[in-house]
C-alpha cells in the first residue's frame, strides 16, 4: 500500500497544472484580504451610532414627501403625489433617458461594426480566407495585419475610459445638450461591441467566405455580401445584450447636467426633496427594468429565427 | 432479477435476468434498448407494469430508496457521461457519490483520503490508465475515456453493470478491447452485465446471451448462437425501422429523475 | 465574382424586420431628444478646449502642470496617481468580493440546474430569486450611491455596497444563464449512480461552467474599477475626484495621465484574463 501511495504521489507531482491559475487564484484572495483588513473601508464606520442616527431621520422625516408629513399615512395620499411627480418631470426625465440610449447604442453598434471589421484579423489578411498555400506569394499582409492590431487597442482604448467621464469631458467642449450623453454611451459602447463584433467575424465558418473570396470577390465584397449577413444574427443579440446596459448608464449621464433621468434626481437632491429623489430613482429601476424585458424578448424572438 | 411490464415505448416486455448473468440488448435504433435500460434503474417508470431490482419494485420508492438502488447499479453511457474539466480521479471518486453524505463526498472531491487514492490508482491500473490519474479527463482519448467509466464503475463496487452502447463511439479496434475489459471485470466481480450493441458481431463474441428488441417488443431472447442471420435481417428489417419511429413519437414517458 | 443577391433576399424577414425597427427607433429618438447636427460641431471656447484637450493627450504630466498654489510638502504628482489608482483598485476589489458571494449564491437560487429534480414547489423561490435579482441591477450604482450619501452621508464603504448591489445582481443573473446553458451530460450520469440532487449539481454541473463564471468574473471586475474611478465625482478620493480637480484647473496633461492609468489598468486585465482563459480551456 505504501508502495503504491508513493507511485501516486510521483504522478501526483507531475500532475499538469498552471501557475498562472494557482498564482491569480493566491493573489485574488491576498487582495481580497488586504483591502477588507487594512484599508479605509470598514462597514463598522458605515453603521456607527452617528450615521444611524442620520439615517432614522432620514427614514423618519427626510424621505416623506412635504405634504404628507405629519398627516397620518394613506396609500391614496402617497398615490397622488406619485402622479403628480410623473406628471411634473418624471415622464419627460423616463422619456428623455430612453431617447439617449436608443440613439446612442444605434450609433455603437453602426461604429462597432466598422472596428469589427477593421479589427477582424481572417478579414485583415493579404488574401482574406484564401489557404496560404494557394496564394503562393509568401506572407506578405500589406501592413493590414498592423491595421487589425491597431484596431484592437483603439477599442480597448475606447472601453477603458468609462461613460461617465466620456461625458464630463464631451459636455466642456460641446455645451449643454444631449449630444455630449449620446456620444459617451455610444464611444463606449462601440468599443465593446467593436470587439464582440471581431470576435463574431473571426468565429465564422470560413468556407462559404472562401468561396466567395475564391470567384474573386475584393474584401469589401466579402464583407458586404459574406459577412454581414452572416454575422448579423449574433450581433444583434449582442446589441439588445448591451441596449439594456446602456438605458441603465443613461438614467446617470444626467447628474452632470443633461436632461436625462439623473439631472432631475441631481435637481431634487439640490433642494433636498429627498422624496422626489427617491421616486425618480425608483422611477429610473422601472424603466431600467422595462429595457430588460424588452431585450430579452428581441434575443429570444431574434434565436427563433436563426 | 429484472421484471419489466408495458410502457410507451416498450410493450409487454417479459424478462427476467438472472445473477451474474450477461445480456446484450440487439435492434434497432428506436427499438427501446436504451428505454429498457434505463428503466432498470428507474430514471423512467413504466406506466403500466413493474420493475423490480433485487426483489425491490421500483415503483412508488421514495427518492432516497431510488437512490439507494441506483448506488448499486453501475451505469456506462455511450459518450459525455463525465464531468470533462475535472481531474481523472475526481471522475472516479465520484463512482460513490451515491453513499455518501454530502459532506464527505464534497470532501472526497476536494481532498481525497490517502486510500482512497491509492485505490483508485488500483483501479486505474487494473484498466490499463494507472498514469491517468490526475490527468485532465478531457485530454484522454475516447477509448481511455471509456476506461474511466468503467473504472467509476468499480469504484462504485455495484451488483449490476448497465451499459448504453458503451462502444458506440469508440474506434473499431479499440472498442473490443473495451468490451473485453468489462467482461472480464463483472465475471471477477460477479456482476449482472446487461448493455446494449449495436455489432452484431461484438454481441455475439461476448455475450452468452443475447435479446434482440424490435419495436419496442422482444424479438428474440436466447443464447447468442441461436440467432439465425434471417431473424437478424428481421430484426433489422425497415417496418421495424418505421414503426419504431412512431411509437417514438408517442413515448410520453413519465421521468422520475432524482 | 459572384453576383451578390439583394440583401434583402439573404436576410431572413425577422432580422430585416428587427433592423427596420431599430433604425426607425433611433430617428424617433434623435427628433424626440430635439438634437441639432450643427451642435456636434464645438464652437469658440469649446473648439479652443478641443485643440488644447487632445493636444495634451501627447504629453502627458509626470509632475504637477504647475507649481503655484502648491501647499510645502505635497508629494510628487506620480504618487498622487498610484495614490488615486490604489483606492480605485481597493473599492473595486472589495465591491467585487461581496458581488462574487452574492451573485453566486443568487445565481445558483436562480438557476433552474439547481432545481431540477427536486420539487416544483421550489419554483416559486427560484423567480422569487430571479425578480430580487432584476431589482437590484436596476438602480445604477451612481444612484445608489447617491442614497447612500444622503442617508449615511460620505463613508468608503457606502461606495463600495454601492457598486456591490446592482453588480451582484448582474453576476448572479449572467452565472444561471451559464449554469443553465453547461452541458448536462455528465451531471446526469451521475444522478444515475444515485448522487442527490445538490451533489448532481456541485459536482456534475459547476465545474463545466467554472471557465466561462471566471472569465466573466474577470470582465466584471473592469467594470468595476470604472465604477470606483466614477465615484470620485462624488467625492470619494479614487481616482475620478483627482481627474475632475485636474480638469477644472484645466491642466489637461495631469487629466491625461489618470486616463492613461485607467487604461493600462484595463489593458493588464484584458492580457491576464486573455491568458487564463488560454489554461483554462486546454
Amino acid at each position: 500500500m505504501s508502495d503504491r501511495y508513493a507511485q501516486v504521489e510521483v504522478l501526483h507531482r507531475a500532475r499538469p497544472r498552471s501557475r498562472l491559475i494557482r498564482w491569480s487564484a493566491l493573489l485574488a484572495i491576498a487582495c481580497s484580504a488586504l483591502v477588507w483588513f487594512a484599508s479605509e473601508i470598514s462597514f463598522a464606520d458605515m453603521f456607527s451610532t452617528k450615521r444611524l442616527g442620520h439615517l432614522d431621520r432620514f427614514i423618519t422625516n427626510d424621505m416623506l414627501p412635504s405634504k404628507l408629513r405629519g398627516e397620518s399615512f394613506s396609500w391614496g395620499g402617497l398615490g397622488d403625489w406619485c402622479a403628480e411627480q410623473f406628471q411634473l418631470n418624471g415622464a419627460r426625465a423616463m422619456f428623455a433617458t430612453l431617447c439617449i440610449s436608443v440613439l446612442a447604442i444605434v450609433l455603437a453598434a453602426v461604429a462597432g461594426a466598422m472596428l469589427g471589421a477593421f479589427g477582424a484579423r481572417n478579414l485583415m489578411s493579404a488574401h482574406p480566407f484564401l489557404p496560404h498555400a494557394t496564394v503562393g506569394h509568401g506572407d506578405c499582409s500589406h501592413g493590414l495585419d498592423r491595421v487589425a492590431q491597431f484596431t484592437r487597442f483603439v477599442c480597448i482604448l475606447l472601453r477603458a475610459v468609462p461613460e461617465y467621464i466620456w461625458a464630463y469631458l464631451l459636455l466642456a467642449m460641446l455645451g449643454t445638450s444631449a449630444w455630449p450623453a449620446v456620444l459617451a454611451l455610444a464611444i463606449h459602447n462601440a468599443g465593446i461591441l467593436g470587439r464582440l463584433a471581431g470576435e463574431t467575424i473571426e468565429n465564422l465558418p470560413s468556407q462559404p467566405l472562401r468561396a466567395l473570396s475564391m470567384t474573386g470577390g475584393t474584401r469589401r465584397d466579402v464583407a458586404v455580401v459574406g459577412i454581414f449577413p452572416m454575422a448579423l444574427g449574433r450581433y444583434l443579440l449582442y446589441f439588445f445584450y448591451r441596449f439594456e446596459t446602456c438605458v441603465r448608464e443613461a438614467t446617470v449621464l444626467g447628474m452632470l447636467g443633461v436632461v436625462s433621468l439623473g439631472y432631475f434626481v441631481i435637481e431634487a437632491r439640490a433642494h433636498g426633496q429627498y422624496s422626489t429623489m427617491l421616486f425618480l430613482i425608483f422611477l429610473g429601476g422601472m424603466l431600467v427594468m422595462l429595457a430588460d424585458v424588452v431585450s430579452d424578448i428581441a434575443r429570444r424572438w431574434l434565436q427563433k429565427g436563426i | 432479477m429484472v421484471h419489466l411490464g408495458g410502457a410507451p415505448v416498450l410493450r409487454g416486455v417479459d424478462l427476467e435476468v438472472g445473477s451474474g448473468e450477461r445480456v446484450a440488448l440487439l435492434g434497432p435504433s428506436g427499438a427501446g434498448k436504451t428505454t429498457l435500460l434505463r428503466a432498470i434503474n428507474g430514471v423512467i417508470v413504466p406506466r403500466s407494469g413493474s420493475v423490480e431490482v433485487q426483489g425491490t419494485a421500483l415503483r412508488n420508492l421514495d427518492q432516497r430508496r431510488l437512490r439507494q438502488i441506483r448506488s448499486r447499479i453501475g451505469f456506462v453511457h455511450q459518450d459525455h457521461s463525465l464531468v470533462a474539466n475535472l481531474r481523472v480521479l475526481h471522475n472516479v471518486v465520484a463512482g460513490r457519490l451515491g453513499r455518501r453524505g454530502f459532506w464527505s463526498s464534497l470532501r472526497d472531491v476536494v481532498r481525497t483520503s490517502k486510500t482512497d487514492l491509492v485505490e483508485v490508482h488500483r483501479i486505474l491500473e487494473r484498466v490499463g490508465i494507472g498514469d491517468k490519474l490526475f490527468q485532465r479527463t478531457d485530454s484522454l482519448s475516447g477509448g481511455q475515456q471509456q476506461r474511466v467509466a468503467l473504472a467509476r464503475a468499480l469504484f462504485q463496487q455495484p451488483t449490476i453493470l448497465l451499459a448504453d452502447e458503451p462502444v458506440a463511439s469508440v474506434d473499431p479496434t479499440r472498442s473490443r478491447d473495451i468490451l473485453d475489459l468489462m467482461t472480464e471485470l463483472a465475471e471477477e466481480e460477479g456482476w449482472t452485465l446487461v448493455a446494449s450493441i449495436h455489432d452484431l458481431a461484438l454481441a455475439r463474441e461476448f455475450f452468452p446471451r443475447v435479446i434482440g428488441l424490435r419495436n419496442g417488443e422482444v424479438f428474440f431472447d436466447g443464447p447468442a448462437d441461436a440467432l439465425t442471420p434471417k431473424m437478424v435481417t428481421e430484426l433489422y428489417s425497415l417496418d421495424g425501422l418505421d414503426n419504431a419511429g412512431k411509437l417514438d413519437g408517442e413515448g410520453a414517458s413519465k421521468e422520475q429523475d432524482g | 465574382m459572384a453576383k451578390p443577391l439583394p440583401l434583402a433576399q439573404r436576410l431572413p424577414t425577422r432580422r430585416v424586420r428587427i433592423l427596420t425597427g431599430i433604425f426607425l427607433a433611433a430617428l424617433l429618438a434623435f427628433f424626440g431628444l430635439d438634437l441639432n447636427l450643427g451642435d456636434l460641431i464645438p464652437r469658440d471656447s469649446g473648439f479652443r478646449l478641443v485643440l488644447e484637450f487632445f493636444g495634451a493627450a501627447f504629453t502627458p504630466a509626470f509632475t504637477y502642470q504647475s507649481s503655484t498654489g502648491l501647499p510645502e510638502g505635497t508629494s510628487p504628482f506620480l504618487f498622487k496617481v498610484g495614490r488615486g489608482l490604489w483606492t480605485t483598485l481597493t473599492y473595486a476589489i472589495a465591491a467585487m468580493s461581496l458581488s462574487l458571494i452574492g451573485g453566486m449564491a443568487l445565481g445558483l437560487l436562480a438557476s433552474a440546474s439547481f432545481w431540477e429534480r427536486r420539487h416544483p414547489l421550489w419554483a416559486v423561490l427560484r423567480w422569487a430569486v430571479r425578480l430580487l435579482i432584476a431589482a437590484m441591477r436596476s438602480v445604477h450604482e451612481l444612484l445608489l450611491a447617491l442614497v447612500f450619501l444622503a442617508t449615511l452621508g460620505i463613508t468608503p464603504a457606502a461606495a463600495v455596497l454601492a457598486i456591490a448591489i446592482p453588480y451582484s445582481g448582474t453576476l448572479a443573473k449572467v452565472f444561471s444563464e451559464m449554469l443553465d446553458e453547461s452541458p448536462r451530460e455528465a451531471a446526469d450520469a451521475l444522478s444515475y449512480l444515485g448522487a442527490n440532487p445538490l451533489q448532481v449539481f456541485l459536482i456534475g454541473r459547476l465545474p463545466r461552467a467554472f471557465p466561462d463564471i471566471a472569465a466573466y468574473s474577470f470582465y466584471r471586475f473592469e467594470c468595476a474599477v470604472r465604477s470606483s474611478a466614477v465615484m470620485g465625482f462624488f467625492g470619494f478620493t479614487t481616482i475620478g475626484l483627482y481627474l475632475r480637480q485636474s480638469f477644472e484647473n484645466l491642466h489637461y496633461r495631469e487629466v491625461w495621465s489618470y486616463l492613461y492609468a485607467l487604461i493600462i489598468v484595463v489593458l493588464i486585465l484584458e492580457v491576464w484574463s486573455s491568458q487564463l482563459r488560454r489554461r483554462f480551456v486546454a
